[in-house]
């Protein structure tokens, strides 16, 4: 069955399409910059969505697998002088081997067990790049603009276009993948992996190539991250973070392929109004509170969320996104 | 049914707060824009791990820039708008801050904390985009680009101690031992580069944790150190210098003490604050520390306004030392809009683009001789290839619980770190 | 070189005292787990909570300990009632995997509302326990560790004798055996599992109290919760005994390994030996030391 069914269908992508890429025309840079990563939080998130909402497998560790991507890519354009798609690509591979190394245990275990050996990854992956000399360490390293064959992607809009680019690739690739026998043998692993193995499902062979493909997604994200960015430290990778990916993924609605792209630009379009409206503001108005209280307004906010989908919308904003389709469709007849 | 309505409702409660906020400051900040203003980026850590400095940074940074605009008329008779963005001691957060600040018309930008200018200079150094770091180290400006030092950084904290320990304080014959616990981040590392450049120079031995160049480093939020500190404590150390924040400073001198380490205990700046005497206590007697401003109430041309500012605005913050570092970080940026305006006008600076931070930087940063901050820190120059710009720092000792200052303004020297091949490995 | 035993005496009892540190910690996620089989999370921002409301009462209040204290206990079971009853409740019989996720979003809560309350990221207690040090052959202990390990062994006598014969004890554990039979006999599950928590926010407030006596309060203690996590891994996530075992030998890790090993390697190396651990315990024995290997079927 094809993705895209009918004429809307099409009309609908190709309206989008236009509009993604002709964003450059009405933004500014500043907002460009948003969205820039909005794009590369939704690689990541995609990836995350595959190995947790598809293959059921919960990973906490995902900035860890973000910086592995970032900083492969910065050591190998900046040490060894290789072009951008080269780090890029390989920014993939490792992430998605290291991903394989630290997903081992989920052989054994699954559940809370692999959720702490995926926190344990996150502490030992920052620990080897804050102290290894290729990384730069604690002060981080410069990393130059992403460039292809001589063009380099340095103002706002041309960065746009690589990174929705990609993004849009991979998303393209999350949505087909899991429509194959592997997208369908993850999920008969997240549903009942004991089950799936009786089936004949191949669990080891299926868990840890979950495991790559989320990775390596991660990677590609921390790759362009790196080259978008130009400056990296172990610091723009926190386990506030790796929480954050999981929050996206459960606002957007886990195992589903448009649930990321929604609890992304939930997530990060809340974050940026946040932090660059609602607390400057707050922290003016309300002087009775002790000042710098304003600052909790953002994890509170995060963490409420959070909660209340788990709660009231378990299947996260995709599902609401299906609801609002159906009665579109079944209008004016709704049952 | 219930849930789904509590549902739509909840979200369409955020959605509504989301959308009516930034509408409502919009309408606040309008009616500004008669007057013709310069904007100013600022940055601090107001949250999160740093917030114990950031936040009476912000205090005074703002402050001082209500006292300018309040009753010096502003520069040259244009107000100063504030761009405050906190960033939460989150490095992911900086680029956007700074693109926002570029985007905002912002003429200059400053942050308080070396991590956070590390993570913002890659971007800042790219588009020209003139910064100014309260608190620095080497690597924000070896080599020098587009990034400011407004004092003397971590490494030269390290030199100018080490310099007065062995003029007045050592006794001993041959090279006093010199052991250095390091913050996992630039503020650690400066003090460590300093410590592997000068070393033979200066006539110690630095007491490596194995390999040159590996200093004993701990954590922004660790619980223990006797276990680092036992080590240290084998190998007979003279001095043990400290380059970190003040949390993980008292927790160091706590456990010294505890081990009953008979050592000369020092501070760099970043943990010298009054934060630091409260979480330590009397295990705080003492103490050396390394201070690039004037402590609070002495005599100095700019102490009465800030006080007053402090006691009306942020009485919480009197007596701590950042809140003089903020206010004098305003002043200096003020100073350098001043400077830019004087020599080359304010339509120049008025778009707050590309051009405008040239001219920030070429007619104002680099046009700075000797402004004395009104006797806040050390006086203001900028010499050619020196990105700091005030480049002396004083020697201060806790006794009977009060800071007292030992020594006058030291000048630290320049420090082209990298000449060394090691540096940013 | 001479093997330097005051060293090695020094290293020996600061590990066995921070070890009891996470043990306390680990003993709070125990219970829970024990009881419902729900891993939390949020137990170090839970910790945090409970040391910044300790200082409110103590240091701004300017309560004396013998009432802030017990202020600071009821704080706990309310807190512990107030996230089981309106985040946990809705989400019984729900997947793993939301259980966990619940708790991280409970955990990013916190530390929003922590900011919110207390902006000030870092701040002493006033002193609880005597600053002299003790003294053992060469090595120091200082008194507040002595404090936490008797504290710690005294909660862990406390809950095994609650679990083994307090009918709620055996309530809670048969719960977590099988919800369904035990709704079945009569037995209000809801209460055993708002009890369980409003036990472990108390445990957890105990912990807090001592180690932010210990240092100072700050975001730190966030991180030590996640490393009490190779505890729970180490001893098995249903077992107290395996609390109090795997404890100390994690902090006995951490301090050899930093001790010995620093020199060798990266620094910070102690920091990262628990993870290290956590990994080699999930790959060689996954049901930890001491805990109940279950056996799954279809």
């Amino acid at each position: 069955m094809a993705i895209l069914r009918t004429r809307t269908h099409w009309g609908l992508l190709i309206a989008i399409l236009v509009i993604l890429f002709t964003t450059p025309l009405y933004l500014g840079n500043y907002w460009l910059g948003v969205f820039n990563f909005i794009g590369i939080t939704l690689i990541a998130a995609t990836g995350l969505n595959i190995l947790t909402g598809y293959c059921g497998q919960l990973s906490i560790g995902h900035a860890g697998f973000i910086a592995v991507g970032a900083y492969t890519s910065a050591i190998l354009t900046t040490r060894f002088e290789m072009p951008f798609l080269v780090g890029l690509l390989c920014a993939g591979l490792m992430a998605g081997i290291i991903g394989i190394i630290f997903g081992l245990p989920s052989i054994r275990v699954k559940g809370f067990y692999l959720a702490i050996t995926t926190i344990a990854a996150q502490f030992i992956i920052m620990w080897v790049i804050n102290q290894w000399g290729w990384t730069g360490g604690q002060l981080g390293m410069t990393v130059p603009f992403a460039s292809i064959g001589g063009y380099v992607f340095r103002s706002g809009p041309s960065q746009f276009y690589l990174i929705i680019g990609i993004t849009v690739l991979c998303v393209f690739f999350a949505k087909n993948l899991v429509r194959t026998k592997v997208g369908r043998a993850f999920i008969a692993i997240r549903d009942n992996d004991l089950a799936a193995e009786v089936m004949g499902v191949n669990l080891t062979y299926y868990k840890l190539l979950a495991f790559f493909i989320g990775c390596f997604f991660a990677g590609i994200a921390g790759s362009l991250f790196a080259h978008w960015n130009i400056t990296l430290t172990p610091e723009q990778f926190s386990f506030t973070d790796s929480i954050l990916y999981v929050g996206i993924i459960i606002i957007g609605g886990l195992g589903t392929s448009v649930g990321p792209i929604f609890g992304v630009l939930f997530i990060r379009l809340l974050k940026e109004i946040l932090t660059i409206n609602v607390v400057p503001f707050l922290e003016d108005k309300l002087t009775m509170f002790p000042s710098g209280f304003a600052s909790g307004v953002t994890p509170m906010m995060f963490g409420l969320v959070i909660v209340l989908f788990l709660i009231l919308e378990p299947r996260g904003l995709a599902h609401r996104w299906n609801l609002f389709k159906a009665s579109y469709r079944l209008w004016p007849f709704s049952y | 049914m219930k849930i789904k309505k509590l549902l739509i409702s909840s979200i369409v409660c955020i959605v509504l707060i989301i959308t009516t906020l930034p509408l409502m400051t919009a309408c606040g900040g309008g009616a500004d824009k008669e007057g013709k203003t310069i904007k100013l980026g600022i940055t601090t850590p107001s949250t999160g791990k740093a917030a114990e400095k950031g936040r009476p940074m912000e205090h005074g940074q703002k402050d001082a820039i209500a006292y300018v605009n309040a009753e010096l008329g502003g520069v040259e008779g244009y107000k100063i708008e504030i761009v405050w963005r906190d960033n939460g001691y989150d490095a992911a957060q900086m680029s956007n801050i700074v693109r926002n600040f570029m985007d905002e018309g912002c003429v200059m930008f400053s942050t308080s904390s070396s991590a956070m200018m590390t993570a913002a200079m890659g971007l800042a150094n790219q588009y020209g985009f003139p910064g100014l770091a309260a608190f620095s180290s080497p690597n924000l400006y070896r080599p020098p680009q587009h990034i400011y030092g407004q004092l003397p950084d971590y490494g030269d904290d390290f030199l100018a101690f080490m310099n007065y320990y062995l003029d007045e304080v050592w006794q001993g014959s041959g090279k006093p031992k010199v052991a250095i616990h390091a913050l996992n981040n630039s503020t650690g590392k400066g003090a460590i580069d300093a410590a592997r450049a000068f070393a033979d120079e200066m006539g110690i031995t630095i007491l490596w944790d194995g390999a040159e160049g590996k200093a004993f480093e701990h954590k922004a939020d660790t619980i223990s150190e006797m276990e680092s500190l036992t080590r240290i404590k084998a190998l007979n150390p003279d001095v043990l210098y400290i380059s970190s924040t003040p949390a993980p400073t008292a927790l160091i001198i706590k456990n010294a003490r505890e081990l009953g380490m008979n050592v000369a205990i020092a501070s760099g700046h970043a943990g010298f604050t009054s934060k630091l005497f409260e979480l330590a206590g009397a295990d705080s007697e003492g103490v050396y520390g390394v201070f690039p401003t004037v402590s609070w109430g002495d005599d100095v041309p700019g102490m009465d306004k800030l006080m007053e500012y402090c006691g009306a605005n942020h009485p919480e913050d009197a007596g701590n030392g950042d809140y003089i570092t903020g206010w004098a970080q305003s002043l200096i940026m003020i100073k350098i809009v001043e400077t830019a305006i004087k020599n080359a006008g304010y339509d120049a600076l008025a778009a707050g683009d590309a051009n405008a931070w040239a001219v920030i930087e070429n007619e104002g940063i680099k046009k700075l001789v000797n402004y004395l901050v009104e006797g806040l820190h050390g006086p203001v120059s900028y010499s050619v290839g020196d990105n700091r710009l005030s480049k002396s720092v004083r020697v201060f000792q806790v006794v009977n619980g009060k800071v007292e200052a030992l020594t006058d303004w030291i000048n630290a020297p320049v420090v082209k770190y990298e000449d060394f091949e090691w540096f940013g490995q | 070189m001479d093997f330097n035993w005051g060293e090695f005496l020094q290293f020996t009892i600061t590990g066995l005292s921070v070890g009891m540190v996470y043990a306390l910690i680990a003993l709070g996620f125990a219970l829970i787990w024990k009881a419902s089989s729900v891993a939390n999370l949020a137990l170090g921002q839970i910790v945090l909570i409970s040391s910044w409301f300790t200082y409110s009462m103590l240091a701004q209040a300017g309560l004396p300990a013998y009432i802030g204290l017990p202020i600071v206990a009821i704080f706990a079971l309310f807190l512990g009632w107030v996230i089981e009853r309106f985040a946990l409740r809705p989400l019984i019989a729900q997947p793993i995997l939301s259980l966990i996720a619940v708790t991280l979003g409970i955990g990013y809560f916190l530390e929003g509302l922590i900011t919110f309350i207390w902006p000030l990221s870092t701040a002493a207690l006033p002193d609880l326990f005597p600053k002299e040090v003790i003294h053992i052959g060469s090595a120091v202990i200082s008194q507040e560790y002595v404090w936490v390990i008797g504290i710690c062994l005294l909660v862990f006598l406390a809950l095994t004798m609650f679990f083994r014969y307090h009918r709620m004890g055996i309530a809670m554990r048969a719960t977590a055996d099988d919800q369904m039979a035990v709704q079945a006999c009569g037995i209000p599950v809801t209460r055993v599992f708002s009890t369980s928590w409003m036990f472990a926010c108390v445990v957890a407030a105990i912990g807090g109290v001592l180690i932010s006596s210990i240092g100072s309060i700050s975001h730190g203690l966030v991180e030590t919760g996640l490393k009490a996590f190779s505890v729970v891994i180490l001893g098995g996530l249903d077992s107290f005994i395996g609390a109090i075992v795997a404890g100390p030998i994690i902090g006995l890790a951490e301090t050899y390994g930093g001790g010995y090993l620093t020199e060798h390697l990266w620094a910070g190396v102690r920091d990262v030996i628990p993870f290290v651990i956590i990994i080699i315990v999930m790959v060689i024995k996954p049901y930890g030391l001491f805990g109940e290997e279950r056996i799954e079927r279809i």
